[in-house]
């Protein structure tokens, strides 16, 4: 007893020291006159520089009768420019020794090349060319379209449970356009026409709708004037308009079924509605997501997987975005457990978390795992890229939103997650989905 | 402060782009070439034979240790799945903590361990890393071996295979490997509900006893330590574990295929199918042809620029991605090419991946691919140094390969001096389009009787590898 008694002591001061140990993420920002926004984080350790643009468009941002757009136009900004001809972005970037790559998420579409550090003036130039005059043309529209239903397929179609996510969406966000998933419909894809795709880019790829983040290996003064050299030119656009959202409270819990050819088990979910991640509330149901089955020790794992051995796996998490969220959880049977089995395990501990506060002990496991996670993402430069422009562009301009993280879990305390739990882990706020075989 | 640095940045833009109209159609050169630094790691030896690593790097409050045997494959036999359960039961607690245990106390820190029979890995913030290594360290020397854990893991071994039995990519994978090296071969056995079935907890003891022990063992540490900090650490932990030698099982030599044939696996509820062209190829590191072969794959199948991504994907849209690969080391392994496409278009994606494949080994590439490849090369090999693990991954793999001391030193300089002949030739030798072994996991309705007609053999297995009737 004594020894474990001076062993949480030991702990206890650790968790103090921590807090000078996560180094925090340095960064310079401005705008240029066309309003794109600049964020330079300089790190000298590799040879290696990072060059970025998130652009503020999403799914969320589709016409009803064109879904799939953001993500369709993602690759069509791979088809060259007025100085680069088709297949030529990829072949530059490759032989002069860099990665690159994009993805689209509900809220915004990211680009990014990785350079040794003496191409920087590549990654600007490439980037910049894409901003001012793509190139759009009927053949990369044709073959693009092919290509992005064999990544649904790839991704969805035939991947087991793969289509579970597109199916709660649609419930639980009715009247938002969070309803329908990044890849869209085939039908909306096959019926895209160029003009929509020049319409888009004026829509929405203006400079004043992009923040450009450049971090690793650069001087910051010399990096502002390049910058200023291939950015400047760009003319600023028009604001991009409002989405139209018409999505009701929820006021009463969904069932529905998914039959599935691509599996043999069954897996329950469920889903609640939450806050958006620009919220303290979004961070505590993170905490709560990983209470519940964040580590071996966690409350659901330990419950189901071990002690009663009924679930071959189960999991919670905060699927957050910009304007709003969904909490989730999941598990899949083991020993042939019925599905209804498994959801009354989860929702009893959902239950606890309402009820029962969390022990000191539990609230350090949970703050231990966010300082260890803080450490590890910030690690990559295109990591820290991605984390600096999600700040400025989803957390209400706050660049510095990636070091807070930190401070704001210390601060969430178990009154605190107890009401959170309280408000949003509702049966009449959620879509319980089972997920059956197809015969 | 802040306000009057962004002052003088604007000042110095206006300036600029006064100054003169920038001349878009030029692509920006590079400046002078980094300059790549290779961290050596500091390397000790225990007398137990265990072999230690250690790169000091202070950049983030964090230490890393994995820890690995050299021991090569296993064979399984008749109790495939074992060494999936042994490393299971690794996880399931040691004679002094029970599983909730040595969970909690993970946890505690926010540390992650993962152990295994393959390998294990720990790593954490800085004041936590002594207790976190040291709770690997017993998970791997004094595991708890109880009958419930290894009951509650094989049922749910039984469970996923169970749950694997549809899903496309996991069969492809599997049926490859049976097919290629055949079942009985430690790189071609797979485990079913009747390997698991017959498994029981002395089976998993004995081959923890063969398997788990500092012979042939890598111990490698990165991170905020210092190397004497990292020795002492080591010497109290690991420095009594003794162990059994180990001696490598050595896999017997497969033969390729005298002509290309086509091996079929019907799923019908599959919406894409699964297509891997493969041949056996046998690449250690020290041969002579390792750099022109890494270049020739490069060319061919590796990433946006590869031809099979551009012929696939960018010039037919049969596939999200169309990819080749060379496995090397010192056992053999395979060449393969490989995409996902929708089913109806399954026999024009053969023949396209084939042709490409011919093609790099009958006509010399162009001066600039080669280049293009090479500057990939070069670059990514800048782009490894974010990796502060680097330097051990170089120095373990001279020492488990045996290779020559300046092997990375000289890395580059080799791959620069190969020639268009060199990536010829050796793709001619190496990626074999008239001995290819074709498999295709999907909805063969859709694809298999232009495959019939185009005169290649076809052969159709069931999801486990054994031959069944023509469908």
């Amino acid at each position: 007893m004594s020894t474990r008694n001076t062993l949480s002591l030991g702990l206890l001061f650790l968790i103090f020291s921590l807090n000078s140990l996560a180094q925090e993420i340095k960064f310079t920002e401005f705008d240029l006159s066309n309003g794109l926004h600049v964020i330079l984080h300089q790190n000298k350790t590799a040879p290696v520089v990072a060059v970025s643009v998130m652009y503020h468009v999403g799914s969320k941002d589709e016409d009803t009768k064109k879904t799939g757009m953001a993500h369709f136009f993602e690759h069509l900004l791979f088809e060259g420019s007025e100085h680069m001809t088709r297949g030529e972005f990829m072949q530059i970037v490759s032989s002069s020794g860099g990665q690159n790559n994009a993805n689209t998420t509900q809220d915004r579409t990211f680009y990014y090349e990785v350079f040794p550090s003496n191409q920087l003036e590549l990654g600007l130039w490439l980037e910049s060319e894409r901003m001012l005059h793509p190139k759009i043309e009927a053949t990369g529209v044709k073959i693009q379209n092919e290509v992005v239903k064999e990544e649904k397929r790839q991704r969805i179609d035939n991947k087991p449970y793969g289509k579970a996510t597109e199916r709660i969406f649609g419930h639980l966000f009715q009247g938002h356009p969070y309803q329908w998933q990044p890849i869209g419909s085939m039908a909306h894809l096959d019926a895209a026409k160029l003009e929509d795709f020049t319409d888009f880019f004026k829509r929405f790829y203006p400079p004043n709708n992009a923040v450009l983040t450049i971090t690793g290996d650069l001087d910051i003064e010399r990096t502002t004037k390049l910058v200023a050299k291939y950015f400047d030119e760009i003319p600023r656009g028009p604001e991009k308009p409002k989405i139209n959202v018409n999505m009701n409270a929820l006021t009463q819990q969904k069932i529905d079924t998914v039959y599935d050819g691509n599996i043999q088990m069954p897996m329950i979910f469920t889903a609640y509605r939450v806050p958006g991640m620009n919220s303290r509330e979004s961070a505590a149901l993170s905490m709560i997501s990983s209470i519940l089955s964040g580590g071996g020790s966690s409350r659901l794992n330990k419950k189901m997987v071990d002690e009663k051995k009924t679930a071959l796996q189960v999991a919670a998490f905060n699927y957050a975005l910009e304007d709003s969220g969904a909490f989730f959880t999941y598990a899949s049977p083991n020993n042939n457990t019925s599905l209804n089995v498994l959801l009354a395990d989860m929702d009893s501990e959902i239950e606890l978390l309402k009820n029962e506060l969390l022990s000191d002990s539990e609230l350090k496991k949970v703050r231990s795992s966010f300082e260890n996670s803080f450490v590890s993402v910030n690690t990559k430069m295109i990591g820290i890229a991605e984390n600096l422009s999600n700040g400025y562009m989803l957390h209400n301009k706050n660049t510095n939103q990636l070091n807070e993280i930190p401070s704001v879990v210390r601060a969430i305390s178990p009154d605190e997650l107890r009401d959170v739990a309280r408000k949003y882990l509702n049966s009449n706020q959620r879509i319980v989905l089972y997920y059956l075989a197809k015969k | 402060m802040k306000k009057i640095i962004l002052t003088v940045y604007m000042a110095i833009i206006v300036q600029f782009s006064m100054a003169q109209k920038l001349d878009r159609s030029k692509k920006p050169l590079p400046g002078p070439a980094p300059i790549i630094q290779i961290k050596n790691p500091v390397i000790f030896k225990l007398e137990t034979g265990l072999t230690v690593l250690v790169v000091e790097n202070h950049q983030h409050p964090k230490i890393t240790a994995t820890f690995s045997t050299d021991g090569g494959p296993i064979f399984e036999g008749k109790k495939a799945g074992v060494i999936g359960i042994l490393s299971g039961m690794l996880k399931e607690g040691t004679i002094k903590y029970a599983k909730a245990e040595l969970d909690e106390k993970i946890d505690q820190m926010g540390a992650e361990l993962s152990v295994s029979a393959g390998g294990s890995y720990v790593s954490s913030l800085t004041p936590y890393f002594q207790e976190a290594f040291t709770l690997m360290i017993e998970a791997l020397r004094e595991p708890a071996f109880s009958k419930d854990s290894f009951d509650k893991l094989k049922s749910q071994h039984l469970s996923s295979i169970k749950s694997e039995e549809k899903n496309v990519t996991s069969i492809s994978s599997r049926v490859v490997r049976a097919l290629s090296f055949g079942p009985d071969h430690a790189l071609g056995e797979f485990a079913t509900a009747r390997s698991v079935e017959a498994i029981t907890l002395e089976d998993v003891k004995t081959l923890y006893r063969e398997i788990l022990t500092p012979s042939k063992g890598y111990l490698t540490i990165v991170g905020d330590i210092t190397p004497d900090k990292a020795r002492s650490l080591v010497k109290n932990t690991f420095g009594n574990w003794k162990g059994p030698v180990i001696h490598p099982y050595n896999p017997s030599k497969v033969e390729n295929l005298a002509k290309t044939e086509v091996n079929i696996i019907d799923l019908p509820s599959a919406v894409q199918s699964e297509i891997t062209v493969l041949n056996l190829i046998e690449l250690p590191l020290s041969s002579p042809d390792y750099h022109a072969v890494l270049l020739a794959n490069q060319i061919l199948g590796v990433g946006a620029n590869g031809r099979l991504f551009k012929n696939l994907r960018e010039k037919h849209g049969f596939t999200y991605g169309a990819y080749s690969a060379v496995g090397s080391g010192r056992n053999q392994t395979t060449f393969s090419a490989s995409a996902s496409v929708r089913n109806d278009k399954v026999d024009s994606a053969v023949f396209e991946l084939l042709k490409e494949i011919k093609l790099i080994g009958n006509e010399i590439v162009s001066e600039d691919a080669l280049q293009n490849a090479k500057n990939l090369y070069n670059g990514n090999f800048a782009l490894n140094m974010e990796n502060p693990a680097i330097g051990a991954g170089f120095a373990s793999s001279i020492l488990v390969n045996k290779l020559p001391k300046d092997f990375y030193k000289k890395f580059l300089e080799k791959l620069n001096a190969v020639t268009q002949k060199d990536v010829m030739r050796v793709s001619q030798q190496y990626f074999m389009s008239e001995r290819a072994r074709i498999v295709i996991v999907g909805n063969s309705k859709a694809f298999s009787q232009n495959l019939k007609a185009s005169g290649l053999a076809v052969k159709y297995f069931d999801i486990y590898a054994n031959p069944v009737p023509e469908i």
